[in-house]
């Protein structure tokens, strides 16, 4: 019955969707409002991900006219998705980028999402919340940044979007502790043996936090444990915006504009303000006319596209006028243990989020680094667990005799929390992309502290498997997530945006996504991005009915 | 369709994903059946590399044992990666783009061949070819032609690793059921099997443990 989910009342998506067994609302989309390039809509939005989608669709509710662009497809779960790892090529970002530094970082299927819903079409699913901690790792540990917000003033926000995802897992006992609105799923085999090893060492492991329907929320179905969560949910059981916050936006009037790789951000020199954005469809250069314009093409993408928007007030590069566009950017250090059992774990049953633990997410005084790390249940799939294979160096004969051994191992990650370094930043590369655009080049060093921690969490890791009666481990070394690169300070020389997400050099130019980050604490970001950016959003409609 | 396995033995007697495809979503059986074959012809690679990139490929997928030839179409499989330019998204800064870092390759590797029996990589006995390529992979970090081996090592093992373990030979001799929309999985848990999965036949079998 209409009205009696409280939800439902303030974001209509998931009933919006269809109940026959097909997964997109066609006619939403057909019937979908269309602006011109030459009206000045109240607001364009840049990439259509966790942030972007949480704006267009909250400003929408606000009766603003609000249109996203985004560079890729508008995706339909059912002809564009398989449930297959090398048909999924094309989920990710894979436009040329050149990365470099000591420890240089993998783009790609690893963090970048490509069309509407961005990289949380092919994330795990984990929506944990950031520690109150993490907003003040500065004052707290010496390390880091403090944020110019704190944990409280984004924690409503944090448990509205876990009501509209919806999040299931166990009450959450670390940071500010909090419950969630589904309960939390059956787990396989991979937690089962995680849930066993912690046991055995005291460690506390919860199943949870996973951004999938645990029942069915509006016409959205439970979820059948396929494990192919990394390759777009063909179920609609995982939350990605194309399925939580697009469909309310939709039909609230907004336009989602697929296929619009925008290049450059257009800024008046005479007022100093933006009036919208250069982009290409089709092949066509076009140029939309907005009184206001949100950036949200994440951590590369966002520094990228300020960089690309030089001009002759902005020489190096739009909002960059104290050198912090592109700087900071974060990865984690994500470690991934694996374990074998003769017994058969099969790992690729159930999704690959299920069990984690935050007991070592806090400063341990008794370690030799700052700040901490999270471990979480992963499972790969065949090609990325032949790359865990071939990281230990086996190939050839080997490498196919190792695979034959898939079904008896479980794999545990980590999330270390590295540190926000100026130097790990974006520059423009010289190499240029199909629309003749400088490419990013994204520079990645780790530091001391880096190192400790992704070496504790590893012993950890080895521990809680051995503990559950692996008689071998072995690991390899990667990264996780990024946000940063275009971060909110208390003042412009020492950020990009305010607290607010508003740049401090143009005022009518905002960034909402992952971006804005200060710090990332040992959780994964999405529910943080989503949050900040819904944020944003209350304070960009305050803003607009105050006449700002 | 019946699929070989390594060294003949399988460790799933019976166990064919490629069988289960009538369970599978028609948008996925398709993506997965088209890998089975017929191939189209080599584009990206030319007449005088190809030899050189199917010995190589061949070899780090373990695909030239005398006792068990699983006839995965590796070499197709890249080249029609390399031809559509499907990056995985990124290359390393000290090293050209994946299309011309596969041509520069393939082509020292064919030196080094040279140097080491006076003839083509494709054409050096089995022994040697090994010895070539694990030469590349022993020195990590260090230069290699020019290029940082270890950068080389990635690139060859992640386009081989990611073709192979594509195709459904490769998911039977693993055990793994390939795609499972809309059907899902029932019962997970350890030790747990659904109907149309099979048991490992020597689960006290472990490669790490004995080593190589």
């Amino acid at each position: 019955m209409p009205g009696q989910n409280p939800v439902r009342a303030r974001n209509e998506s998931a009933w919006l969707l269809p109940n026959d067994g097909t997964r997109t609302n066609h006619r939403l989309r057909r019937d979908m409002r269309w602006f011109a390039d030459e009206d000045e809509i109240d607001l364009v939005i840049v990439g259509c991900g966790a942030g972007g989608s949480v704006l267009l669709q909250r400003l929408a509710r606000h009766g603003w006219k609000v249109a996203a662009l985004d560079a890729g497809p508008f995706w339909d779960p059912d002809t564009d998705w398989v449930s297959d790892e090398a048909g999924s090529h094309h989920l990710y970002w894979t436009d040329p980028r050149v990365i470099t530094g000591s420890d240089p970082v993998p783009m790609g299927s690893n963090n970048s999402g490509r069309g509407v819903g961005g990289s949380m079409v092919h994330y795990a699913g984990y929506t944990p919340r950031f520690h109150p901690s993490d907003f003040m790792t500065r004052s707290l540990d010496g390390v880091g940044a403090d944020w110019p917000i704190s944990y409280p003033e984004l924690r409503p926000y944090y448990q509205a979007i876990e009501e509209e995802l919806p999040v299931a897992g166990e009450r959450w006992p670390w940071g500010d502790p909090h419950s969630y609105p589904h309960r939390p799923h059956p787990v396989g085999g991979n937690g089962e043996i995680f849930l066993r090893g912690a046991d055995k060492l005291g460690i506390t492991a919860k199943v949870g936090p996973v951004a999938i329907t645990n029942g069915r929320f509006g016409n959205r179905p439970h979820c059948i444990y396929r494990g192919f969560c990394l390759q777009g949910c063909k179920v609609n059981a995982k939350a990605s915006p194309l399925i939580t916050h697009i469909p309310d936006a939709l039909a609230h009037g907004a336009e989602v504009r697929a296929n619009a790789m925008v290049t450059r951000i257009a800024v008046d020199e005479r007022t100093g303000r933006a009036t919208g954005v250069h982009y290409i469809s089709r092949g066509q250069e076009r140029f939309q006319r907005a009184r206001m314009v949100a950036v949200a093409g994440y951590s590369i993408e966002t520094p990228r596209l300020l960089l690309n928007s030089a001009s002759a007030r902005f020489p190096d590069g739009l909002c960059n006028d104290f050198d912090q566009v592109g700087r900071y950017l974060m990865v984690q250090g994500a470690p991934q243990t694996a374990g074998r059992f003769n017994a058969e774990v099969r790992m690729y049953k159930a999704p690959p989020p299920e069990v984690s633990t935050e007991q070592f997410y806090e400063t341990d005084p008794d370690r030799d680094a700052k700040r901490g790390f999270s471990i979480q249940t992963v499972s790969p799939l065949p090609i990325t667990w032949a790359e865990h294979i071939a990281a230990q160096g086996h190939w050839g004969r080997a490498l196919r005799e190792y695979m034959s051994d898939y079904v008896h191992w479980s794999c545990l990650g980590a999330l270390c929390e590295f540190l926000p370094l100026p130097e790990n930043r974006v520059t423009l590369a010289d190499e240029k992309d199909r629309y003749g655009l400088p490419v990013a080049q994204f520079s990645y060093s780790q530091c001391d502290n880096d190192r400790a921690l992704a070496r504790a969490a590893q012993s950890v890791m080895e521990d809680i498997l051995s503990a559950a009666g692996a008689d071998e481990v072995i690991t390899i070394q990667r990264y996780a997530h990024l946000v940063g690169g275009a971060r909110m300070a208390a003042d412009e020389w020492h950020g990009v945006v305010d607290q607010h997400g508003r740049s401090f050099a143009v005022p009518n130019l905002y960034l909402a996504d992952g971006s804005v980050l200060p710090t990332q604490g040992s959780a994964n970001p999405a529910l943080t991005i989503m949050a900040v950016a819904a944020r944003t959003a209350d304070q960009m409609a305050a803003g607009a009915s105050l006449g700002g | 369709m019946s699929s070989g396995t390594a060294a003949g033995r399988s460790r799933f007697p019976g166990f064919d994903a490629l069988g289960q495809a009538g369970q599978w979503d028609r948008v996925t059986a398709d993506v997965v059946r088209a890998r089975v074959g017929p191939h189209p012809v080599t584009k990206f690679f030319t007449e005088a590399e190809e030899p050189c990139a199917r010995a190589l490929l061949d070899l780090l997928t373990g695909q030239r044992e005398p006792d068990g030839d699983l006839a995965v179409p590796v070499l197709e499989m890249v080249d029609a990666r390399l031809e559509s330019g499907q990056t995985d998204g990124w290359r390393y800064a000290d090293m050209p783009e994946d299309g011309q870092a596969w041509r520069d390759t393939l082509a020292y590797l064919d030196a080094d061949a040279d140097r080491r029996c006076g003839t083509s990589f494709a054409d050096t006995p089995e022994a040697d070819q090994i010895a070539l390529v694990q030469a590349v992979q022993d020195l990590k970090s260090g230069d290699w032609h020019g290029l940082p081996a270890a950068q080389v090592w990635s690139l060859w093992t992640r386009y081989a690793c990611t073709a192979f373990y594509a195709h459904p030979f490769a998911w039977t001799e693993i055990g793994f059921p390939g795609p499972a929309y809309p059907r899902g999985y029932k019962n997970t848990g350890v030790g747990k099997l659904e109907p149309f999965e099979v048991r490992d036949a020597r689960p006290a079998e472990d490669p790490v443990r004995e080593g190589m």
